[in-house]
């Protein structure tokens, strides 16, 4: 009999964790019913299933937890809430639905929905893209020409208007007007390397390029044609006899197939966009793998091999004058994680220097002569404070902040959007009586404010300014792609 | 459920009505209390706004920014978007960029929290959209700045229906294209050679302060939705009956705070049970909210809202003249 009991209880376990293992759906959690919201809670999920459902739908975790060790009603920030177990492994916590209205439901705004849930609905946007070819099914109808791209839309004869909109010209549908020929329809813009994004506008509807085979979707499953203004090419001479030759690299994660040669007079070549950085790659002629003969930077790849490397962008040169007698000079700073062990500077005759390829952006750094950090003497843009103070390289800036009043100011900080209104941001630069920061902004909005001698003012030479939802006012810029 | 305005609301609303029912009257004779009718006589024929008066509709290219529809548009010597929003009253423009226009009115309204708020007015000379040209139109100020931080977009200002309510319009979202069609006083097409618009689905909508009224079925019960391209989602209010409220999946649900200690609880789920007519929209997400401040805004009691997700379940073709909605639904296995 004892075992026949100690049996049942095993199956009872067994069917008890069964059930809860497939009971944990978070969307079957809530529900409202009877103007009242309810939770139905599983009492054996763990810690880490609780932790959800607190996050998904808002609830306090000490409110949970309370929940699960007392099983009773409780009063938790003056809501009472009704918690009744319903059978041996759930409990529904529940309370009247809150019908406070929501503090800024206004019919002369937009009803937006909290980023969170959107990003929970996979619909941010990608990442821009590494690496691209052009497919066009046609020749001419994107040609280039220095910063240049000519767009051609064959036929078409019978419209109206045809307008070009893209990510290079935000989209603007009454900006890039086409020109009427024989042949069809023609425009050039100035694109500089990149991935574009684009479509026709024929008389007021939007188009695909129809000779253009690259396409994306985004997140609202609009299609769009895709443009690669090229920045590099991979030339190999020689191999004439070869089937085929492919390049492949860290930037397509090493794909064997996809990026094919064409075949030239004296070799095999390929136009590609790339984006800044370092890549490793390799050729591969008829199966065979191989460096590239005309590129003399090899670097192991750990597995016994070496991968050819190339540097997209520019590089800048870090210098660090006199300090000759130390023994070893590192640089780091947030291009490199902060790495301490990894850029080693090299000796000149009359101090250290380094040069690093960098993308356009805003970068902190310091330097460590033997063991101590210390910021660049010879480079006056700084940020933070104290023992907290880094050194701040602007690569290729695309705006200067400039304020030419308070010339008698003892210090004044640029601060906003950009910095996360750090206070002790950056520290703006008094010359000729101007005060001045350059800083590399990405296209879009910023909102910003000068902080002379730790009071806050708008800029007195930008008419362009909103108040915020706290009811201050900050200056607002724009940069244009 | 839907709580009664208190009496110095009433007393309030009473006063104003007579006000506008007379001076309506003095203006056109045709008073017919609160109503659309009022600003028909202030019309003029909807095509003297073509910049081309020979052809009989337009297509205007519609953005989009996530789930927000834009409208291309230069507004005196402004040029930039305008988000496509139904759900506004009239043309609504950013503070930052218009504060220089001389306030020509200025307005109290009550703040959601209760307190004052003052709207201002102000004329513009003209507006641009697409093959459209609009002078001498009165718009509203309002801050729009953190629709512009939150989706990294230009706002001018928010476009509604109440400058192109004289046209037929079809909203396109599949293709985003806003097509309106010139309609004569019956509401007919005037082209020769425009076909009627053909619908799968239709109903006659109540309209108000520019803002399109539509009624849909959820859990045996029929609501009123304001049609609003400006709502990110749907929504369902939360004093709704408790049949519609029990067909809601709740996914989620969030606490919004305002100024102060104010704070109001959003659910956000999916409405298993809307019915247009004999069609059954699938995967409309909604939120479910109080919505009461809006239904002071409308002039009108309703149920809820009718957002981007509805937008995007066909096309959409709206008459003021005929007061009707069509609706062209794709086939069902793609609602």
């Amino acid at each position: 009999m004892k075992v026949l009991i100690k049996y049942i209880l095993f199956l009872s376990i067994v069917f008890l964790m069964a059930g809860c293992r497939t009971q944990y759906n978070p969307n079957d959690t809530c529900r409202v019913e009877n103007g009242r919201i309810i939770f139905q809670l599983n009492l054996h999920w763990n810690d880490s299933q609780k932790m959800e459902i607190a996050h998904r739908f808002d609830l306090d975790s000490a409110l949970i937890a309370r929940v699960y060790k007392e099983l009773k009603n409780i009063t938790f920030n003056s809501i009472e809430w009704k918690v009744e177990k319903i059978n041996p492994d759930l409990v529904e916590l529940s309370k009247p639905v809150d019908n406070n209205a929501i503090p800024y439901l206004n019919p002369n705004d937009i009803f937006m929905l909290d980023e969170s849930w959107l990003k929970a609905e996979g619909e941010q946007e990608r990442e821009s893209a590494s690496y691209g070819v052009n497919q066009f099914n046609s020749s001419h109808i994107v040609s280039f020409k220095d910063d240049i791209a000519t767009f051609f839309l064959p036929g078409q004869q019978n419209v109206q208007k045809i307008y070009l909109a893209g990510t290079f010209n935000n989209w603007n549908t009454m900006q890039t007007a086409m020109q009427k020929t024989d042949s069809g329809w023609v425009v050039s813009v100035k694109l500089l390397p990149g991935k574009y994004l684009y479509k026709y506008i024929i008389d007021g509807k939007w188009s695909l390029d129809p000779n253009n085979i690259l396409k994306q979707k985004d997140s609202q499953s609009n299609v769009n044609s895709v443009l690669f203004r090229y920045n590099y090419h991979f030339d190999i001479k020689g191999y004439q006899n070869a089937r085929k030759a492919i390049v492949a690299g860290s930037f397509n994660n090493w794909n064997s197939n996809e990026l094919k040669m064409v075949r030239t007079a004296d070799g095999w070549t390929l136009p590609i966009y790339l984006r800044e950085g370092t890549h490793a790659y390799k050729f591969i002629i008829d199966d065979q793998w191989m460096t590239d003969p005309a590129n003399s930077v090899k670097r192991p790849d750990g597995k016994g091999n070496s991968n050819s490397f190339l540097g997209i962008g520019d590089s800048h040169l870090f210098q660090l004058k006199g300090f000759t007698s130390a023994k070893e000079v590192v640089l780091t700073g947030n291009f490199n994680a902060w790495n301490t062990g990894e850029l080693f500077m090299e000796k000149t005759t009359d101090g250290w220097q380094l040069p690093y390829i960098l993308a356009a952006g805003n970068y902190e750094y310091k330097f460590i002569v033997d063991g101590k950090w210390i910021t660049d003497p010879d480079n006056p843009f700084t940020s933070g404070s104290g023992d907290l103070t880094n050194s701040v390289l602007i690569f290729k800036p695309s705006y200067t902040f400039t304020l030419n009043k308070y010339s008698n100011a003892r210090k004044i900080i640029i601060t906003g959007s950009f910095s996360n209104w750090n206070p002790d941001g950056y520290r703006m630069l008094k010359k000729d009586g101007t005060w001045t920061f350059p800083l590399y902004l990405k296209p879009g909005k910023y909102t910003y404010k000068f902080i002379v001698d730790d009071q806050w003012i708008l800029d007195p030479n930008n008419k362009l300014w909103e108040t915020n939802e706290y009811g201050t006012n900050n200056s607002v810029l724009w940069i244009a792609p | 459920m839907f709580k009664q305005p208190n009496l110095l609301f009433r007393l309030t609303a009473i006063i104003a009505a007579v006000l506008l029912c007379f001076s309506s009257f003095t203006r056109s004779n045709k008073a017919s209390g609160i109503s659309d009718d009022l600003k028909k006589t202030d019309r003029m024929s909807a095509r003297k706004n073509l910049t081309n008066p020979a052809i009989d509709s337009i297509t205007i290219p519609l953005k989009r920014a996530g789930r927000l529809f834009l409208i291309e548009a230069i507004i005196d010597d402004e040029a930039g978007n305008l988000i496509f929003d139904t759900g506004a009253t009239g043309l609504v423009l950013n503070k930052s960029y218009f504060r220089n226009h001389t306030v020509v009115d200025q307005q109290s309204s009550n703040g959601i929290t209760g307190s004052v708020e003052k709207v201002e007015n102000i004329n513009i000379e003209q507006i641009k959209v697409s093959d459209l040209l609009f002078k001498n139109i009165s718009a509203n100020l309002a801050n729009l700045g953190h629709i512009e931080n939150r989706r990294g977009i230009k706002v001018l200002g928010l476009f509604g229906f109440d400058l192109i309510r004289d046209y037929e319009i079809i909203i396109n979202s599949k293709n985003n294209q806003l097509t309106l069609h010139c309609i004569d006083k019956k509401g007919n097409r005037t082209g020769l050679i425009s076909k009627n618009f053909n619908a799968s689905y239709s109903q006659k909508i109540e309209t108000l302060n520019n803002i399109v009224f539509i009624k849909g079925n959820i859990g045996g019960k029929t609501l009123r939705f304001c049609f609003d391209t400006g709502a990110e989602t749907n929504a369902v209010s939360n004093l709704a009956n408790k049949h519609v409220l029990n067909t809601i999946a709740i996914n989620r649900k969030t606490d919004l705070h305002g100024a102060g200690s104010a704070k109001s609880e959003v659910l956000f789920g999916v409405m298993n049970d809307f019915t247009l007519g004999n069609t059954r929209l699938n995967n409309m997400e909604t939120i479910v909210t109080n919505l009461e401040h809006l239904n002071e805004a409308y002039g009108m009691h309703i149920d809820g809202m009718l957002g981007y997700n509805f937008v995007t379940k066909g096309i959409l073709c709206i008459n003021f003249k005929k007061k009707l909605l069509g609706v062209s639904f794709p086939k069902t296995s793609e609602l």
